[in-house]
């Protein structure tokens, strides 16, 4: 939908971004934070404001000052993804200056076909990926604290006890690392549609289409991620919200 | 609401397979209706269902993954020059 453009925009012959790693197709992304009020199935999410159509033709035209002004309302966006996917508060940071700094670089490739949002976010997580590989910190070994029935469904730890943990208690540091290591340590295909459906607030549908996958392969991997957060999480940071036994058994089935 | 009909008993595995549904009231009415008279009498999966729907609201906090100032601003620092920087590089080419 871009027009040529002259030069003087982002560097020219800069490295096309292809449709690799997490994201090969176009979707229209929900803005964060927010939820579809009922059912997975969201409306048709809207494309690419004017407003931000002016600033990249504007940006690309030469005014390279105005690319702040574009990605500022997605830095939060950006760190988030990096965040969830790699352990390191230092290293997401990093991961967010050089994917704004790609976007910035191949910006002349942005088409306007999905919103700049979801532009961004493939950015990110291609960055994320590629700055595991680099440093061979292939994701733990999955935190597959439950086990597995004949059927292959997963089954959960069993604890009578979970307390609901405030959102207050999210200011503290150590249950936010917590929480990023648990999501972080999850196989990719499981943390992926997590980060998708609960961090990024995309429905049910947006995320099959965005991952290629069927809408109960969606369902399915984030029943599995769920749990197992809850499974990672519960035991708990020095049992501070647990009162029961540190052993815990596997749920019984009723 | 299924008045005056019986309530089909309902594993806990089936309830383990559709619970992640139920948090996001994604599960057909009678089936509904069938997990939460479950949940009333099963407090393991009643305790399931709580430590999802917290797992979900904790992941879904806006303060889970927040952006802290002055993350924020070395962020925007850093970017700003590496683009000023690239200027100068297309200039001397």
């Amino acid at each position: 939908m871009m027009n040529e453009l002259p030069n003087g925009g982002p560097a020219a012959g800069t490295e096309r971004l292809r449709g690799e790693g997490l994201f090969p197709g176009v979707i229209d992304a929900v803005e964060p934070p927010h939820r579809p009020e009922t059912g997975p199935r969201a409306a048709s999410q809207p494309k690419v404001s004017g407003e931000e159509i002016a600033l990249i033709e504007r940006i690309c035209a030469g005014e390279r000052d105005l690319f702040m002004e574009l990605v500022r309302p997605y830095q939060r966006l950006v760190y988030s993804m990096a965040l969830s996917i790699i352990k390191s508060e230092p290293d997401a940071e990093d991961i967010s200056q050089e994917a704004l700094f790609k976007a910035f670089k191949n910006l002349r490739q942005f088409r306007g076909e999905s919103k700049f949002s979801t532009w961004i976010i493939q950015i990110t997580v291609n960055e994320a990926r590629h700055r595991l590989r680099r440093a061979s910190r292939v994701a733990e070994e999955s935190i597959d604290r439950g086990i597995e029935s004949d059927e292959g469904d997963y089954i959960p730890i069993d604890f009578a006890d979970w307390r609901e943990i405030p959102s207050e208690t999210l200011q503290r540091k150590e249950l936010r690392e917590c929480l990023h290591r648990a999501i972080a340590s999850l196989r990719p295909i499981y943390r992926d549609v997590l980060v998708l459906r609960d961090i990024q607030h995309l429905s049910i549908a947006e995320t099959a289409e965005l991952l290629k996958i069927s809408e109960i392969s969606v369902k399915q991997r984030l029943l599995r991620a769920r749990l197992q957060v809850r499974d990672a999480l519960a035991p708990g940071i020095h049992g501070s919200w647990n009162t029961g036994s540190t052993t815990y058994k596997r749920v019984k089935p009723f | 609401m299924l008045e005056g009909k019986t309530i089909v008993e309902i594993s806990c595995f089936e309830v383990w397979r559709r619970i992640s549904d139920f948090v996001d009231d994604d599960v057909e009415p009678e089936l509904k209706q069938r997990l939460e008279f479950h949940f009333g009498r099963c407090k393991h999966c009643k305790a399931l269902l709580d430590g999802t729907r917290n797992v979900v609201a904790l992941i879904g906090d806006e303060h889970a993954f927040e952006l802290p100032r002055e993350t924020s601003e070395r962020i925007t620092s850093a970017l700003q020059r590496r683009i000023a920087e690239d200027a100068q590089d297309e200039r001397k080419e």
